[in-house]
């Protein structure tokens, strides 16, 4: 089957085994992303080689990921000569991973990884996060050996006990401990083809994952600071240094606005963000905003067959001629739509076009 | 489920069945109908145990008077013990089924030393023990005696039965010390020990004579060949030794130690070896041929006689037990060619068939790798053993295979001293540390417990992810014993063909008698011997469907016709004619592509109605005609 075609079977298989009960999927996501960066990443069955095509990916990756969970948080740590460390720190702000991405391609790619140290790295910190949120692990493995300086077996009981959920990409073959690391940890071990599905692999992990029944209660405390701006004439404007650039190599700013936490009135200049002073999240509302259709996911339209239609045939979205063997149409105003724009609504979109035109129509 | 096989009603204990397991059963039940023997080749894994005993079981039901008895004969004590627990399955299906209790009786025996002759064995319905049970002289008498004729013999994973030589031949040297079992027709047993050696005296002065003889014999200074009565033509001419006196040696000597009670028999054990030698040769005119050899081939200055009394036919510990019972069904994963038993065993068979493992994902991936990247033809030929690109060329496969092979990679060679003397070279041109980064290495020696610490390390390295390679000999125990399922055998490198040693005499006389008795050719015989064994150790990596893997056999003769075709044919029809005489690289092109396929997730929805059927599947029009095309008769 080419890939091109197993694209597309991927795809419709991923449609249709939507559940339209909406299920209540973790919000604040706390997730390390490990990369391999042992001798195998400088094979070129990747152009122009695994780790080059890796970290572009995971640019991306990154991208998408802050934009479908606002509050969560990424970091990235790399493996390589049987030790691992730390690229980045688990944050909020897309912006400095990329760049430690951007500058990660020049690094030499030596020696084998090590999963037990990468793991035992991720679990260091992860351990403090607090139970209702996720803890999970995403680990891109290219080289088919690892070296452990323990039994691996027994830090898959750490993970389980801990409830983080490991899952592996693997870029060459199926290896063994990870199919066992990732079942015991509920998570997902896919081995990639070719880079499309790498990259379609990659982006199965942007979806928040189910919530698990036993995290805990769902109330969480919240900040909306507003932004602040002021000039150096108004009486009450205070400067401050800003929170956010506490371990940047830059030196501290004096400015005079920003976004003021409510509870002990530290400033910082983007959000979302954790406070470092009192432990309170802020974000903004339009953040919540985007996560919205993780609650309330659209429903999966009814499939028809193209002959049941009566009048004329085309499609409400794209208005062109319908042509496919089978139509969607949705359950709650019965419009009709093709194949590709039922795909992009329900990927994209999140909402159907024709209820929106009708409720804000006059 | 509940089957209808040619109008037998079959109780088969799961709610799903391979095509080929009703194709199996079918032809059983033709084999039992036809009160024949039968040859069946099905590949392991894909539940021939359940399926024979399923069939039989519901055969010995349906017609008692016809079938009193089954007799299922195998191997190893993991074996018998997989056996007894499918067999267990099968009963509870019955009585789940049908309500009552059944009133069946099973039995199972193990190994020799919980010899068990316990008069039930006559009463039970079934019977699992290993095959010594019934071929080895020495506990045949005992145990398996009394068995009717209307019983079914199965031998399971019979593919070495051709070696049961072992059984009966017969060592002597100036040095060591072996035990032999003489196998003696009644007539003997029933006959008066003759006079001349009747009294104590005469007998022991009779030994004397011969026992000068013997030594006589082996201060030759070059290679002596010779059959039996060439052999007691010469002991009358010499020191006027009787043919019939000689034959009564064994019993003679019994009766003696009995005699004088003697508590210790191991202090005789030379003399019973030279009594039994003494029968042995004068009861057998064909079949057997003494070979004196002054000394050992590799040590040519050290005197170290050696008379061998081999047995040449291997049909003579086997044929008592065709012409015995009924049905004789011979089955294991690797019997081709097929036709190579009834003619070495000297039986003829109702059935011979080869049957393939339907597949719903092609999970084996045979590849012929004849050509180094350089071009040089790849072989373990002893020409070209020594040959340095020959070796570099087999230690790059070996690194590429250890850089992209997940978990386990088995490889084996065709010789001890080949595997040493090419991983001596290895060293020496840095290939094993190369190897090292990727994969641990493990190797099979010829003793028994570093072996056992090497596998155990081995499977240990493949569960935690770093990997390892166990290097290992065709015809040793690993290749032999052991099961590399999943992960701990994901490829399987075949270092050349593995060709028994051909210079041993023993070897060219069993030959020469196989072509004048039995018309086969010596290069059919040790080409069939040799793809044999490379079937059996590739076989290992595939224990059922879920299970995938490489088989590389790596020579460049494995593409010529002739070899190819003696593979089982559930390994031939994968191999397509783009993967005959591949160079190292192109292997390891095919084979990542493959791993990553494989890699990919498989349910078993994906196998029903394929490879994996349900009762109505099964039974719908489509299907029985497919089945009709998966046995293919001989």
């Amino acid at each position: 089957m080419g890939s091109a075609q197993g694209g597309r079977v991927r795809l419709t298989q991923s449609h249709s085994g939507r559940d339209t009960v909406p299920v209540q999927t973790e919000k604040m996501r706390h997730l390390y992303v490990v990369i391999d960066c042992s001798r195998s990443m400088e094979d070129q069955d990747l152009k122009p080689n695994r780790l080059t095509s890796t970290l572009k990916l995971m640019e991306a990756f990154v991208d998408e990921y802050f934009d479908q969970n606002p509050i969560s948080q990424v970091g990235i740590i790399t493996t390589k000569n049987k030790r691992a460390e730390k690229l980045t720190d688990l944050a909020g702000n897309p912006k400095k991973h990329i760049t430690a991405l951007m500058k990660a391609v020049d690094t030499v790619c030596v020696g084998e990884p090590s999963l037990y140290n990468s793991l035992n790295l991720a679990i260091q910190t992860l351990k403090h996060m607090p139970g209702h949120t996720s803890r999970e692990i995403l680990i891109i493995l290219s080289s088919l050996t690892t070296c452990d300086p323990a039994n691996i077996y027994e830090l898959i009981k750490t993970l389980k006990s801990l409830k983080v959920r490991v899952s592996v990409i693997g870029l060459s073959a199926e290896v063994r401990v990870c199919t066992v690391l990732t079942r015991e940890t509920g998570g997902s071990y896919h081995v990639i083809l070719d880079e499309s599905h790498f990259k379609e692999l990659l982006m199965l992990h942007i979806k928040p994952p189910p919530a698990s029944s036993s995290s805990e209660c769902s109330l969480i405390r919240m900040g909306f600071p507003q932004h602040t701006i002021a000039s150096v004439t108004d009486q009450d404007a205070k400067p401050s240094f800003s929170m956010s650039h506490l371990d940047s190599s830059s030196g501290p700013g004096l400015s005079l606005g920003g976004y003021f936490c409510p509870q002990c009135h530290a400033t910082y200049t983007e959000l979302p963000v954790e406070c470092k002073v009192c432990g309170l999240t802020l974000v903004s509302a339009p953040h919540l905003a985007r996560s919205f259709h993780h609650l309330f996911p659209l429903q999966a339209f009814i499939e028809s067959p193209v002959e049941n239609l009566q009048g004329d045939r085309f499609c409400q979205a794209c208005q062109a001629e319908l042509k496919d063997k089978s139509v969607f149409s949705c359950p709650s105003c019965h419009s009709v739509f093709c194949v590709e724009c039922d795909l992009f609504i329900h990927e994209s979109l999140h909402c159907c076009p024709c209820c929106i035109y009708r409720q804000t129509a006059p | 489920m509940k089957l209808n096989i040619e109008g037998l009603l079959v109780y088969f204990p799961y709610d799903y069945i391979y095509p080929e397991q009703y194709s199996y059963m079918l032809e059983l039940k033709r084999t039992l109908d036809a009160k024949g023997h039968g040859v069946l080749e099905m590949p392991s894994g894909t539940g021939k145990t359940i399926s024979l005993l399923s069939l039989i079981v519901a055969y010995q039901r349906a017609f008692p008077l016809e079938v009193t008895k089954l007799i299922y004969c195998s191997r190893t004590v993991p074996e018998i013990e997989k056996v007894v627990e499918e067999l267990r399955k099968l009963m509870e299906f019955y009585t789940k089924e049908t309500g009552e209790s059944n009133n069946f009786l099973a039995l199972a025996l193990s190994s020799r030393k919980n010899l068990c002759i316990h008069p039930e064995i006559l009463h039970a319905n079934i019977v699992v023990y290993s095959y010594h049970y019934l071929l080895d002289p020495k506990i045949a008498d005992l145990v398996s005696k009394e068995l009717a004729k209307k019983s079914v013999v199965v031998f399971d994973e019979a593919h070495n039965i051709v070696h049961l030589t072992e059984f009966i031949s017969n060592v002597a040297r100036e040095t060591d010390i072996y035990l032999a079992n003489p196998v003696l027709p009644d007539e003997i047993l029933q006959e008066a020990v003759p006079g001349s050696i009747r009294t104590a005296e005469h007998f022991v002065g009779f030994m004397r004579r011969f026992l000068e003889y013997l030594k006589s014999r082996l201060r030759v200074q070059h290679v002596v060949q010779e059959s039996a009565p060439q052999f007691l033509k010469d002991v009358f001419d010499k020191v006027c030794i009787d043919r019939k006196p000689l034959r009564f040696c064994a019993e003679r000597l019994q009766s003696l130690l009995r005699t004088l009670e003697i508590a210790d028999i191991a202090d005789f054990s030379a003399v019973t070896l030279i009594s039994n030698f003494a029968t042995l040769v004068s009861t057998y005119s064909q079949g057997f041929t003494i070979i004196i050899e002054p000394f050992e081939d590799r040590t040519p200055t050290i005197a170290n006689p050696v008379l061998h009394f081999s047995c040449m036919d291997p049909s003579i510990a086997i044929k008592p037990v065709f012409q015995r019972f009924q049905s004789v069904v011979i089955t294991s994963g690797t019997l081709s060619p097929l036709d190579i038993y009834p003619r070495i065993l000297d039986f003829r068979p109702v059935t011979m068939a080869s049957f393939t493992m339907t597949l719903a994902r092609t999970c084996l991936c045979p590849l012929i790798v004849g050509r180094g990247n350089d071009q040089v033809a790849l072989s373990s030929k002893f020409e070209t053993r020594e040959d340095f690109a020959v070796i570099r060329n087999y230690g790059n496969l070996l690194l590429e295979m250890s850089a992209i092979v997940p978990d386990g990679i088995v490889a084996f060679f065709t010789s001890y001293v080949y595997m040493e003397n090419i991983v001596a070279s290895w060293y020496e041109q840095g290939i094993l540390e190369n190897i090292q980064r990727n994969k641990l290495i493990f190797i099979e020696t010829q003793d028994a417990a570093e072996t056992s610490m090497a596998l155990e390390k081995y499977q240990e390295a493949c569960e935690n992810g770093r990997g390892a390679i166990l290097l290992s000999v065709a015809r040793g125990k690993v290749s032999e014993g052991i099961d590399f399922v999943h992960h701990y055998g994901r490829a399987v490198l075949m270092f050349g063909v593995p060709y028994v040693y051909t210079q041993s005499r023993i070897l060219k006389a069993r030959l020469e008698y196989l072509r004048d008795q039995f018309q086969i050719r010596e290069n059919d015989f040790l080409t069939f011997d040799a793809m044999r064994h490379a079937a059996q150790c590739v076989g290992r990596a595939i224990r059922g469907k879920t299970d995938y893997g490489l088989m590389i056999f790596a020579d460049k003769r494995y593409a010529r016709a002739d070899k190819r075709g003696k593979l089982p044919r559930w390994i031939q029809e994968h191999i397509n004619d783009g993967s005959l005489n591949l160079t190292v690289d192109e292997a390891v092109q095919l084979s990542k592509h493959f791993l990553r396929q494989m890699a990919q997730p498989f349910r078993q929805e994906d196998q029903l109605g394929l490879s994996l059927l349900t009762l109505e599947q099964l039974e719908s029009e489509e299907m029985l005609q497919k089945i009709t095309q998966i046995a293919h008769q001989t």
